[in-house]
């Protein structure tokens, strides 16, 4: 028996609250700038003093832009198998300031509409070259 | 600062060259700019180059030195110049710098590539500190995702069409088929490319760069130099390099932090914003322009938001024939990437190849007619971006 218990894309990049899934982040408590990932010094030329707190953010969101991934790209991207193609957004975060990346947990990719709104959940991308199920953020139109 | 002439100017043809190695097609190059300029090796101040990741320089992007051991080492200073696919033209103002500074009468700016197959992929290392690891591991989104991503938020926005954007590689081809340097030169029907494969949505196999092999080189120099060798050389007018600014609203990795309005490719903006603005120009000035057309969609907005035209113009100019070289906005008459391919650490000098040779009016079947100020532009991994105006 192969071990396929899930496991996470990345460390310390997103978690699963009372509340529901929360991206891992930061923020500068100075010029309130959001970090994702984290950061480990303010990236703003007009902060004068850098002071990264730990944060979260999320879960709601409108869809920037969207594209299809027609074909399978190759590791270390993680697919189903046999290959479908999915979908990849870009989501602005409400109140967040922040424009993030995720793939888009839908059935029909094609379905998916610029400027609607998404929610963030953990799911899974496929099964890693290890044979592990790997999850990551996604976003789920609503 | 002193003038800087483009006195010399070489290329190997882009391609995919199995049986050559890097040096030798470096050396093609090389060996065509300095005899175009009427310069010997020896005469040379300094070497900028573009360093690669993908081949040659010993795996430390030494690619200038390979080249001077291969000219012959006369001890002269090499600067080896990092900045993804906008290395070329970052070595380009670093060449530029020498000369116009008179630290150097004679530089010698070169990048030559040989690309491993497929689309340009992450580091191959699999450390969560690199965003662009993360991003494929936890996302999936190779470098044509990317560039739909920016497609389909212009379609939703400006209503642009999937016949537009094919319409943008059917002209590339309409005038990259007269240029000998270029790989790819068979014509295109609008059908061909809507019937080419869907890469990522909504671009498709025709609508994208593929990688290639090449090499070109540029030879700069002094305006004293210059009068002693070309009774009317080209001049670069300016060169200049910016990268993207904090409130740029494409993430280069997973996020960022947008200002309001379009406010994504900062570094392109600014590099050119600052070109123009030491040639002493505006964008409308500009009788051609050599950018950065990886897909189709940078050909409809850069113009744009460089302002080249007005926003959502471009696809009305495009169909008139405005942006062929005999049109009012000629854009790329190389071809462009999409006819070359990408030869990443090479682009930004072939690009300046084409424009000087379209200032000297010796572009023949692609010629921009009168063509007496152009520009180069180019953009790279890590919110790299540079312009160049050249005037004749
Ligand atoms: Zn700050």
């Amino acid at each position: 028996m192969t071990d396929s218990s899930p496991v996470h894309a990345a460390k310390d990049l997103f978690v699963e609250t009372s509340d529901g899934p929360r991206l891992l982040g930061s923020r500068c408590e100075t010029c309130r700038a959001p970090y994702f990932p984290s950061s480990e010094a303010c990236h703003n030329p007009d902060c004068d003093h850098s002071d990264i707190q730990p944060a979260h953010f999320g879960p709601h969101g409108t869809l920037w832009s969207v594209t299809v991934q027609n074909y399978p790209p190759p590791p270390p991207v993680v697919a189903s198998d046999p290959y479908s193609p999915y979908a990849v957004g870009l989501v602005d975060l409400e109140t967040d300031g922040l424009r993030v990346i995720g793939r888009l947990h839908v059935e029909d990719p094609a379905s998916v509409k610029v400027g609607g709104p998404v929610e963030l959940v953990l799911a899974p991308l496929g099964q890693g070259q290890d044979g592990h199920e790997v999850i990551s953020w996604q976003f789920e139109p609503r | 600062m002193g003038e800087v002439a483009v006195l010399g100017i070489g290329m190997h043809p882009w391609g995919k060259f199995p049986k050559k190695n890097l040096n030798s097609i470096c050396r093609v190059a090389v060996d065509a700019a300095l005899a175009d300029a009427g310069v010997n090796w020896k005469e040379v101040g300094a070497v900028a180059a573009a360093s690669s990741r993908f081949s040659g320089g010993k795996g430390w992007g030494l690619n200038g030195n390979d080249i001077v051991e291969d000219m012959g080492s006369t001890g002269l200073p090499v600067y080896n110049l990092s900045a993804g696919c906008a290395a070329g033209a970052n070595a380009f103002n670093v060449g530029h710098m020498m000369v116009a500074s008179g630290a150097h009468d004679v530089v010698l700016v070169v990048g030559g590539e040989k690309m491993p197959k497929g689309f340009i992929q992450t580091s191959g290392l699999e450390d969560e500190t690199d965003p662009e690891y993360l991003r494929q591991r936890c996302v999936g989104l190779p470098g044509p995702g990317f560039w739909a991503l920016l497609t389909r938020q212009r379609m939703e926005e400006y209503g642009t069409s999937h016949e537009d954007l094919a319409a943008v590689a059917v002209k590339a081809h309409k005038v990259g088929t007269h240029n000998e340097n270029a790989r790819f030169r068979q014509l295109f029907s609008l059908e061909d490319v809507l019937n080419s494969n869907m890469v990522s949505d909504p671009l498709r196999l025709y609508e994208i760069c593929p990688v290639s092999d090449g090499a070109a080189a540029v030879v700069l120099c002094s305006a004293e130099y210059a009068r002693k060798k070309a009774s009317n050389p080209v001049w670069a007018a300016s060169s200049a390099v910016a990268t993207a600014r904090f409130d740029d609203g494409l993430p280069r990795g997973l996020g960022c932090v947008p200002s309001p309005g379009r406010t994504h490719h900062s570094e392109a903006r600014i590099s050119v914003a600052k070109a123009l603005e030491a040639a002493e120009i505006g964008p409308k000035d500009l009788d051609f322009v050599e950018l950065q057309d990886n897909t189709v969609y940078y050909e409809l907005a850069f113009p744009e938001e460089w302002g080249m035209c007005e926003p959502g113009q471009s696809e009305s100019l495009l169909h008139k024939g405005e942006t062929l070289p005999n049109g009012s906005m000629p854009i790329n008459p190389s071809g462009g990437f999409l006819c070359f391919g990408e030869a990443t650490t090479a682009q930004g000098l072939f690009q300046i190849c084409e424009v000087a040779w379209q200032l000297r009016g010796e572009a023949g079947e692609r010629q921009v007619p009168g063509a007496k100020i152009g520009m180069a532009q180019s953009i790279g991994l890590g919110g790299n971006g540079t312009a160049a105006v050249l005037k004749r």
